[in-house]
């Protein structure tokens, strides 16, 4: 399953896709970001509330294969075009965390 | 980080990073405010890498492309409705007053107000990791202040290295005993 995969069938709004064909391992949630650098692993689709510029370097360095934003969090332009000039992919969801969890489950 | 003395553990390796003959880390605390102040006298920052430092994209490691430590500590004070600053001066411009301040102020009334955690391994942490380091520690509270500063014990012990294990294990007891005299 790829990242781009995930999105058609979970209904996620694609904030930014540079590399759409990355393919996805497991799933992991957490807001703190030094525990989800630590503890995220590559390729996992990460679900989080947090919106910063920090994401994206913690996404970069975990090497997960995408963020999903999910309870309807918004993000700013300025994080879209560092996500695309790092490679990071970025998901939003409107369900909740939970939910959002649940519609990966079910779908990779 | 789940507990603030990391964020002080991760500031204060910087400056040891810098090779700094002393750090000064003072923790102020009133009943609403916390305030955290990494201080020392390393090599400081050249202007155009101090202003990259808050970026997560930019580090003095070159084995990874990011370092956190400032931008974490950075949105923790932000995300209480605090505040951030870092302030350097480079050898090669003053070089009789070179070095770098860290200052973090948080809200304890903020529901996103991270606790302090365990200090005490952090102070001793550092103390026996860079024992040749000069460490001022003060953490002044509404109801007291706890100070410790190494060359004081240095003068006293003479010989003795700090990083014996006997030292760091006084230095750890007496640090708890200050904490839960006046806490």
């Amino acid at each position: 399953m790829t990242v781009k995969e995930l999105s058609e069938k979970c209904k996620f709004k694609t904030a930014a896709l540079p590399d759409g064909d990355r393919e996805i391992d497991g799933c992991y949630i957490g807001d703190l970001l030094s525990w989800v650098m630590g503890r995220a692993e590559a390729d996992c689709v990460w679900i989080t509330i947090m919106s910063n510029l920090n994401i994206i370097a913690v996404a970069s360095l975990a090497d997960v294969s995408c963020i999903i934003l999910s309870e309807g969090v918004t993000v700013d332009d300025s994080i879209l075009k560092l996500a695309e000039e790092k490679d990071v992919n970025i998901l939003l969801s409107d369900k909740k965390t939970y939910e959002t969890a649940v519609a990966v489950y079910e779908n990779i | 980080m789940k507990e603030l003395s990391l964020n002080i553990l991760d500031i204060a390796m910087n400056s040891v990073k810098a090779k700094a003959d002393t750090v000064w880390v003072t923790l102020t605390e009133t009943a609403d405010t916390f305030t955290m102040s990494i201080a020392d006298n390393g090599c400081g920052m050249k202007k155009d890498f101090l202003k990259t430092v808050t970026d997560p994209f930019s580090t003095t490691r070159t084995t990874r492309k990011v370092g956190m430590g400032i931008p974490f500590l950075k949105l923790a004070a932000e995300q209480t409705g605090g505040s951030f600053e870092i302030e350097s001066k480079h050898e090669s411009e003053y070089p009789d007053s070179h070095g770098t301040v860290t200052t973090a102020v948080f809200n304890k009334d903020s529901i996103d107000f991270t606790p302090l955690g365990d200090i005490v391994s952090t102070v001793t942490t550092l103390i026996q990791g860079s024992p040749d380091i000069h460490w001022v520690f003060k953490h002044t509270l509404p109801e007291g202040e706890i100070s410790l500063d190494t060359d004081e014990l240095k003068s006293v012990l003479g010989d003795v290295p700090l990083d014996n294990t006997e030292v760091i294990l006084w230095i750890k007891g007496y640090l708890e005993e200050a904490y839960s005299e006046t806490v």
